[in-house]
């Protein structure tokens, strides 16, 4: 596997941390996951939760403090299990415990690369700064990914992925003209983040194999985003069009390239849509031929793009009478055999259930626990011919039950006996 | 594990991989340079995937759009500058290739001569284009056996959809964000408005983004010669792992999410504030908001001791949220971002793409550059780093290249292999020539 070798002692906690090394885990890397059995991870203890067999468990809407705490186990939080496979191992290690301090100091000297998403200042706080784990190992990568980063004026400001994406521009760019953004209903920039703090660790591995260096890269939450927006900036810098302007953002429309017919049409169904897109001549040719030529297309007024564009109001109304009668997938896989961009609009269920490109492709990776029946999970959306990744990482395994792999750890990296972990244990170091 | 060491692994004393200088680290380059520097990338792509390259360019690759005469297909897409078309002038292409040198080719054949010097190919084929062009894999890996070749298409290379068309609108909506992203239901409890996708080409710069960090990792196990290898990126694969907690949602509890905002408080001034409250950290997150809400004067019913309890809170949700929203009354929208900040919450103001230049965190971490256009007589704003490196900084070494601008200069440079190359490549025959047939038969 590509980063085969390669140690990463892990930190990280809920998405954004957990995605990077998640990727690395994928690739190959050795992940070590530190935890805590007084103050795990949250998405470990919150809902959704992997139910019982045979028993449905509640949503996201009851993600309250009543509920965490009444969490079944630390292992059943349904959203750790998207963010922690890649085969990481887990440890628990008690950082401000005298002799679990000594542990992750142990831990560092052989580690290659050491990632957190704690505030900033909190492994300091332990006695774990970079500072001191450069005199521990002195090439160590230390990768550290915290919502505003480590230094600047607002450093003690926290996100979690919708206040990132209000602050950069991604809440602003999903919404229909004149009104409130509508933004992201989900943690965008947790994966973003990730991905970023995955090129990071990459980043920082190649350096060190060159240069014998190590560093502290810092990553926050924000600077990865703010080149997500394209052209948008570069149009109001440039030609003093702000985005903050009547009519933008335009819903699913885009002004560039000018394109019509190109939206989200109703189709059959409860709030069904299905998205066609005629980015090009050839692609309104294909979708008129593939409609029989109803007599609506042949409507002077759109005959070119430019007509269709400018009529686009009165053409969507043709189009949406079109689909709004047929099955998504139907219209999809008929616009598509004729040439034209189409795609039916899927929901999680869709794509677990009714997509068979992500199936062939084989997206999903049946995996589990000793606490949790296998589920279909997701590791890396790429193949590598050579080095293929795995969901289940080197370990071809689930992620990680709570502290199931601290005696292991300790056993194979530290070299600790059984006894000397059973000491350790007793002494209140592993929690 | 030592200069020149050909284990592949590098495994050291302390059975990580240790830090010896790799096999294409052997000329004495120093520290404090990018990590990619010398590394050379052939970019043979539409606009899907050009943020690929940008972010290669960023870690200090030399980045070689390769173009035909009439200029890549990103530079006739807008906006463009003073609103006039023309293949230096498109704002979009600017955007995705700050950092990238240009170089038109004539034929499939100047495109294989610039693979024979470089150490990563980045295109936007499919299996039956590449066949044809002379560029599939094995044919390619036979004759360039160092080579990474990385395909970024919207659905992979195989599969059922693999000969399926989709921008980056089709993907979002195939991919499940859109599905997830829109306003509620309106007045009558129906949807009355569409699902929708952001702007800004999500789904195509999410699968750039995992085409880089393929390539990353590639270079990383290509230690010794013969250790190209094919990455194949499914932009619809990407698209469809980027909605965080819906799958797990649906898998522990059978509800499929639908579409609606986040908690937004309106200010004073109108402007919006994300104002999540995430209860479920610990029970000092609603302390500290009590606090903030007495000392401005709004706590109201929340300072009754009831509220302390979880349980009561969460079914009582209403008073917290009026009492944060008689704060929002008070306050314009920024000075409501830090308040909430200050209490410790997870707050933020929503700003328009080009607002985020004025932020002052991001200013202070030196995160937006000037690049110098020459040919305008100005520089240009442009973001940055996407994270600080201090060892071994990013690069932002050249605004987005004219249209052939660097054909010469790069034919001078590449006229040999790449120095971060490992093996002496066997010449390479023209695209049409014999040796297809013979690359076809095994």
């Amino acid at each position: 596997m590509a980063l085969e070798g390669l140690r990463i002692l892990d930190f990280t906690r809920l998405g954004f941390g957990a995605q990077a090394t998640l990727i690395c885990g994928c690739l190959g890397a050795e992940v070590i996951r530190v935890e805590s059995t007084r103050f795990p991870d949250a998405i470990r203890v919150m809902p959704p939760f992997v139910p019982e067999p045979g028993q449905h468990g509640e949503g996201f809407g009851a993600a309250t403090l009543a509920n965490a705490t009444g969490a079944p186990s630390p292992n059943r939080g349904g959203i750790f299990y998207k963010y922690n496979t890649g085969g990481k191992r887990s440890i628990t290690v008690d950082a401000r415990h005298p002799d679990g301090l000594a542990v992750l100091k142990d831990l560092v000297a052989r580690s290659d690369v050491v990632t957190e998403s704690f505030a900033a200042g909190t492994m300091e706080r332990w006695g774990l700064s970079y500072d001191v784990m450069r005199d521990i190992r002195p090439d160590v990568v230390y990768v550290s990914m915290c919502g505003f980063g480590h230094s600047g004026p607002d450093r003690a400001h926290v996100t979690m992925g919708p206040t990132a994406q209000a602050l950069t521009g991604l809440t602003f760019m999903v919404g229909l003209p004149d009104r409130a953004p509508a933004g992201w209903s989900f943690s965008y920039l947790d994966h973003v983040g990730g991905y970023l703090g995955a090129v990071a660790i990459l980043a920082g591995v190649l350096h060190r194999r060159r240069s014998g260096e190590g560093q502290h890269i810092d990553v926050s939450q924000l600077e990865p985003a703010t080149a997500l927006s394209g052209a948008l900036l570069l149009d109001a810098l440039m030609n003093g069009r702000p985005s903050r302007r009547p009519g933008f953002p335009s819903g699913n429309r885009r002004a560039h390239p000018p394109s019509a017919p190109s939206g989200a049409y109703r189709a059959a169904g409860d709030d069904r849509w299905v998205v066609i897109s005629c980015r090009r001549e050839e692609h309104w040719a294909a979708f008129v031929a593939a409609l029989g030529d109803p007599p609506w297309t042949a409507d002077p007024r759109f005959t070119t793009m430019a007509g269709r564009v400018e009529h686009a109001d009165e053409l969507d109304a043709h189009v949406e009478g079109w689909t709004s009668g047929r099955d998504r997938y139907d219209t999809m896989h008929l616009l598509q055999a004729a040439g034209v961009p189409a795609g039916a609009v899927q929901d999680a269920a869709d794509r677990l259930e009714r997509d068979p490109q992500l199936t062939a492709r084989g997206h999903f990776t049946m995996l589990g626990n000793a606490e949790v029946a296998d589920l279909p999970l997701e590791g890396v959306p790429f193949r590598m011919s050579a080095t293929p990744p795995h969901t289940g990482g080197r370990l071809r395994r689930g992620p990680p039950c709570l502290g199931e792999d601290t005696a292991a750890v300790l056993q194979d990296v530290l070299g600790l006996g059984p006894e000397a972990v059973a000491a350790l244990q007793a002494d209140g170091a592993l929690r | 594990m030592s200069a020149g060491a050909t284990d592949g692994h590098g495994v050291d004393e302390h059975g990580t991989e240790g830090h010896g200088v790799d096999g294409h680290g052997t000329d004495g380059r120093g520290p404090g340079r990018a990590p990619l520097d010398g590394v050379r990338v052939v970019e043979l792509t539409d606009e899907s995937a050009e943020y690929c390259g940008r972010l290669l360019a960023g870690l200090g690759a030399d980045v070689v759009k390769a173009e035909p005469p009439d200029g890549a297909p990103s530079r006739a897409v807008g906006p463009f500058l003073d609103d006039e078309p023309g293949p230096d002038r498109s704002l979009a292409f600017w955007a995705d290739n700050v950092g990238k040198r240009s170089v038109v080719v004539t034929g499939d054949d100047d495109v294989l001569a610039l693979c024979s010097s470089a150490d990563v190919l980045v295109h936007t084929m499919g299996p039956r284009q590449c066949a044809a062009r002379g560029m599939a894999f094995d044919r390619l890996h036979e004759y360039l056996p160092d080579l990474v070749v990385c395909a970024v298409t919207p659905f992979g290379q195989d599969g059922p959809w693999a000969d399926y068309l989709a921008d980056d609108l089709v993907l979002m909506a195939l991919g499940g964000s859109m599905a997830a992203c829109g306003y509620g239901p309106g007045a009558g409890g129906e949807y009355d408005t569409p699902p929708l996708a952001s702007h800004g080409d999500q789904a195509w710069r999410t699968a750039s983004t995992y085409a880089a960090i393929a390539v990353l990792g590639a270079l990383a196990w290509r230690r010794e010669p013969g250790r190209g290898q094919f990455i194949d990126v499914s932009a619809h694969e990407c698209s469809a792992s980027m909605t965080e907690w819906h799958l797990m949602t649906y898998l522990c509890s059978g509800q499929v999410h639908r579409r609606g905002p986040h908690p937004t408080l309106t200010a004073a001034d109108g402007r919006q504030v994300a104002a999540l409250n995430p209860d479920f950290l610990g029970p000092h997150v609603f302390t500290r908001m009590l606090d903030m809400l007495e000392d401005e004067g709004v706590a109201g019913p929340l300072s009754d001791p009831a509220f302390a309890d979880p349980v009561h809170r969460a079914a009582n949700y209403r008073e917290v949220w009026r009492a944060l929203k008689r704060l929002a009354d008070k306050h314009d929208g920024e000075s409501l971002y830090r308040l909430g900040q200050g209490a410790g919450l997870p707050w933020g103001v929503i700003r328009s793409p080009d607002e985020v230049l004025d932020d002052h965190h991001l200013r202070a971490r030196g995160h937006f550059v000037e690049l110098d256009h020459p040919e305008l007589g100005r520089s240009v704003t442009y973001p940055g780093a996407p994270f600080l490196a201090p060892a071994s900084p990013w690069v932002a070494r050249r605004r987005p290249p004219l249209l052939g601008e660097h054909t010469d200069e790069v034919a001078r440079e590449w006229a040999g292999p790449s120095a971060a190359r490992l093996a002496a490549d066997r010449s390479m025959p023209p695209a049409g020539g014999g040796a297809g047939g013979a690359t076809a038969g095994r």
